[in-house]
């Protein structure tokens, strides 16, 4: 994968260069999911423009029920198969599960939010991918992937009119 | 129909000797501790005799009673035990499944009785006394809770017994080793179940109340309260 | 995500000062730190000691006996989940209701919670009795065909803690990946190669940034009904049994709020300490003491209420079997232990709260340090008396620790102290993303941090290690 990146200050210099890349995509071929931001702090979506909707918290709430049927499954089933009675309460006591349902409904919604989260942003992934660590010094990356050769030269000059510090390249 | 098993102890007669002490002791095979530990509150007596002192010199008297597993059919003990190694078995009896038990005392503190009894150690018989072994009872390692059983190893035994001479268990025919080897008679065991049985006849006597009763436990054993009033002893 | 008029600047020389302030304790060690990590490691081995021989020689050698059959593990038991409700508090509530403040203090509080649940975790395993078998609580198909009794208030305990602790980690974990970022980009070596398997690959895209604050926002709901259902449970062990002064319909309530307000004091000192000794005056400043001591405040008198309730209800109850273990904690065996928690849990902290010009650092300091000695001596008074006296006074007892208990205690005390100062050595304690530049995020209240003061270089920062600047790594 190849790209150029611009290394920006601070955030209206992005905008700027974001802006000026999105007027000129048809002008230099480019396609808006070529364009990636990369920030050490989050950016405000009037930058980077509106996240796509995510259904983390329904899925959340799948994973609570997902969990809260566990937890009675669990209760009911391992107390019949091997019903030993105590104190005078039924095999399966209704305030107890309850307390079991409980537990598990909310270890699942905390288990579907970590498993959901780390599909979603595809980590963890360590193969090489975009990035300077200027980044962590609090430059914020505007990159262009898979460019034609001959247009980088145009979107160096782009990039460096719009604000940035530095220009660079990968491969 | 099951086995229900219950226990009368009859207050007049008890003379306080604390020969069911002593046997169960032996029949259960149950270890002494060493004095100080015992000052500790460490000593793993199943069965004891609590006695009370009441009222100021001159006028004192002594209450007293053998405190035992009450077997309760409602047993706080049962469900607080993690692990099951206290449950309820068919018989009615508060079963301690010693392989089961982790040592979490859960059960010792619900028990509002206290007659629930931890080995601190790994009991040591001095010797002989290593030789006189029950074979029909394990040995409890340390960390493992332990309590009257009502002898279900004498229960358990006569059952085949009779089972094997296909027929009914007679009332009187098992005892635990408590009742056996009390000389004035006081304890009395059997099945509830049995409405002719000589239990279930003491147990509806008037004299009869429960230990804590109010505490809702129900438990199975019967103290037949003493006639004479105070004012004696 | 609040809206921000001024540009972000997230590279001029402030905000690389406060990262280079952050990151030093990771990348410069002192003779201080290894010191005290060798005096804490020794503690807590002589702690592991004590458990061995205990385990080796039985229970018997620790003080619990007949009828106190529980008595400093659980104590530390309960202190210690007590404890772990800082974090929920401070990261959870106040993230859900924008607390600006709260941004420096998240990371040091959620910490406490992972830790004080490890510390406090153990304490079921060491007071069993055949403690090898512990496995047994967990619920996994067994060659026995037998499972563990869901009806016991243990196992709600084993669940409860084991969803806390899960949803706890998942809330300290996921906001530091960006920060092991940032510290991969500073490291060479080995260093380099941990944190950037640490960071998962982390690169800072908008998508990441926009789950990452989905999925903290989704744990900040989920985890408060958990925290309060665990301090529940663990008071359900007492509530379900049928002790006199154990069986109180309030102990629920009761503990949670004993939890929160024990937790905020822990939170408190370990701020202060890691200010002391991080150098960290610039980000964890007065104002933050004066905000979590208001909070102190109002725990305080919410124990005192719920203590007061309790007592009155018993004292006018007067039952017989419950006013043998009141009268032996007011007035009698207990007396001393009793008023030197009423003392500690609020005659001293209340007028220090209290008094503005009181709630200074030192002064919450001070009354967080009461605060958590009263909240142990109230779990103590909580398991011990009522065990003394319970129905049947023939089988009345006492308790007594002996060394193993202590030793154990202490041992597991500096075991929780040894992972928080690994901690603040190998993570930023501070969260550099979340701890906003001066320019930016004005939803930060005025002097929650005053602007630092100007590092005047003027120069351009260039990517290399922070200069030490002296000794002043932990």
């Amino acid at each position: 994968m190849n790209a150029i990146y611009g290394l920006f200050s601070d955030s209206d210099s992005a905008r700027n260069a974001l802006s000026v890349l999105r007027t000129s995509s048809s002008e230099l071929h480019i396609k808006t999911e070529s364009i990636r931001v990369i920030s050490s702090e989050p950016l405000e979506e009037e930058i980077t423009g509106k996240e796509k909707r995510s259904l983390m918290p329904w899925i959340a709430v799948v994973g609570g029920i997902l969990g809260g049927t566990a937890g009675y499954a669990l209760a009911a089933f391992t107390q019949r198969t091997y019903p030993l009675p105590t104190g005078g309460m039924p095999i399966v006591a209704l305030w107890p599960t309850g307390i079991v349902i409980y537990e598990l409904t909310m270890m699942g919604a905390i288990l579907a939010t970590i498993v959901t989260f780390l599909i979603t942003v595809g980590l963890p992934r360590y193969t090489r991918r975009i990035y300077d660590p200027e980044v962590s010094h609090g430059k914020i990356l505007v990159a262009l992937i898979d460019t034609d050769q001959e247009l980088r030269a145009k979107l160096r000059q782009k990039l460096l009119e719009a604000g940035a510090e530095q220009v660079k390249e990968i491969a | 129909m099951a086995h229900r098993w219950g226990m009368v102890i009859d207050l007049d007669r008890c003379t306080g000797c604390e020969a069911c002490v002593v046997a169960c002791h032996a029949e259960n095979n149950i270890a002494t501790v060493k004095p100080q530990q015992a000052a500790k509150g460490r000593a793993m007596h199943w069965i004891h005799v609590e006695r009370y002192w009441e009222g100021e010199y001159p006028n004192m008297h002594v209450r007293f009673q053998p405190v035992l597993c009450q077997q309760c059919d409602a047993a706080p003990c049962e469900p607080v035990c993690p692990t099951y190694a206290s449950y309820h078995n068919e018989e009615g009896l508060n079963a301690q499944v010693y392989n089961r038990c982790i040592g979490t005392r859960y059960c010792a503190n619900a028990c509002p009785y206290t007659v629930r009894f931890f080995n601190w150690f790994n009991p040591v018989w001095d010797k002989p006394l290593h030789l006189q072994f029950n074979p029909d009872v394990s040995v409890r390692e340390v960390g493992v809770m332990e309590k009257c059983t009502f002898c279900n190893q004498r229960i358990t035994a006569a059952e085949i017994h009779a089972r094997a001479e296909s027929r009914e268990l007679k009332d009187g025919e098992v005892n635990p080793a408590c009742v056996q080897s009390c000389p004035a008679g006081a304890m009395v065991f059997g099945d509830l179940n049995d409405p002719k049985s000589q239990v279930s006849r003491l147990a509806r006597l008037e004299r009869g109340t429960k230990l804590l009763a109010e505490l809702g436990t129900s438990p199975k054993i019967t103290y037949l309260e003493r006639e004479s009033s105070h004012g004696d002893e | 995500m609040e809206t921000n008029r001024a540009a972000q600047n997230m590279a001029d020389p402030e905000a690389e000062r406060i990262r280079e302030d952050l990151l030093r304790p990771l990348f410069h060690t002192s003779w201080r730190f290894y010191t005290g990590v060798g005096v804490l490691v020794a503690i807590g081995l002589a702690g592991m000691a004590a458990f061995a021989y205990q385990v080796y020689s039985g229970m018997g050698v620790a003080g619990i006996t007949r009828p106190v059959f529980w008595g400093f593990y659980i104590t530390n038991f309960v202190f210690w989940i007590g404890i772990s409700h800082a974090g929920t508090l401070i990261s959870a509530i106040l993230r859900l209701v924008n607390a600006g403040w709260r941004r420096p203090v998240t990371r040091c509080a959620e910490a406490i919670t992972v830790f004080a649940l490890a510390i406090g975790g153990q304490f079921p395993i060491i007071h069993l009795g055949r403690p090898w078998l512990f496995f047994w609580l967990i619920p996994y198909p067994s060659e026995r065909h037998i499972w563990p009794n869901f009806r016991s208030p243990l196992l709600w305990d084993f669940l409860a803690i084991s969803t806390y602790i899960t949803g706890s980690l998942t809330f300290l974990l996921l906001p530091i990946i960006p920060d092991w970022a940032t510290v991969r980009d500073r490291s060479t070596g080995l260093r380099k190669r941990i944190y950037t398997f640490l960071a998962l690959g982390w690169q800072g895209t908008p998508r990441e940034w926009h789950r990452l604050e989905l999925a903290m926002r989704i744990m900040s709901v989920v985890i408060i009904p958990v925290a309060v259902s665990v301090h529940t449970i663990v008071s359900w062990d007492f509530a379900m049994a049928l002790v006199p002064m154990w069986h109180s319909t309030m102990f629920g309530p009761y503990f949670v709020a004993g939890a929160i307000f024990s937790g905020i004091a822990a939170l408190i000192i370990a701020m202060a300490l890691l200010r002391k000794f991080l150098h960290l005056e610039q980000y964890l400043k007065p104002i933050h003491f004066d905000n979590l001591g208001k909070l102190l405040l109002l725990m305080s008198l919410l124990w005192l209420y719920f203590i007061f309730a309790e007592r009155l209800t018993v004292w006018y109850g007067n039952e017989t079997s419950e006013m043998a273990t009141f009268w032996s904690i007011q007035r009698g065996k207990f007396a001393g232990l009793f008023w030197t928690m009423v003392f500690c849990n609020f005659l001293i902290p209340f007028p220090i709260l209290a008094i503005k010009k009181l709630r200074t650092i030192t002064g919450t300091v001070i009354a967080s340090s009461t605060v958590v000695v009263g909240m142990w001596l109230e779990r103590f008074l909580i398991v011990v008396p009522p065990l003394e006296r319970k129905y049947l006074p023939y089988d009345w007892g006492s308790y007594r620790p002996t060394w193993v208990e202590i030793t154990v205690m202490i041992g597991t005390a500096a075991g929780m102290v040894l992972l928080y100062v690994l901690f603040a050595k190998f993570v930023p304690i501070i969260s550099i993303w979340e701890f906003k530049g001066p320019q930016s995020k004005v939803s930060v209240p005025a002097g929650s941090f005053a602007a630092p003061a100007q590092s005047g270089t003027g120069l351009q920062p260039t990517y290399q290690s922070p200069l030490p600047r002296g000794d002043v790594g932990i």
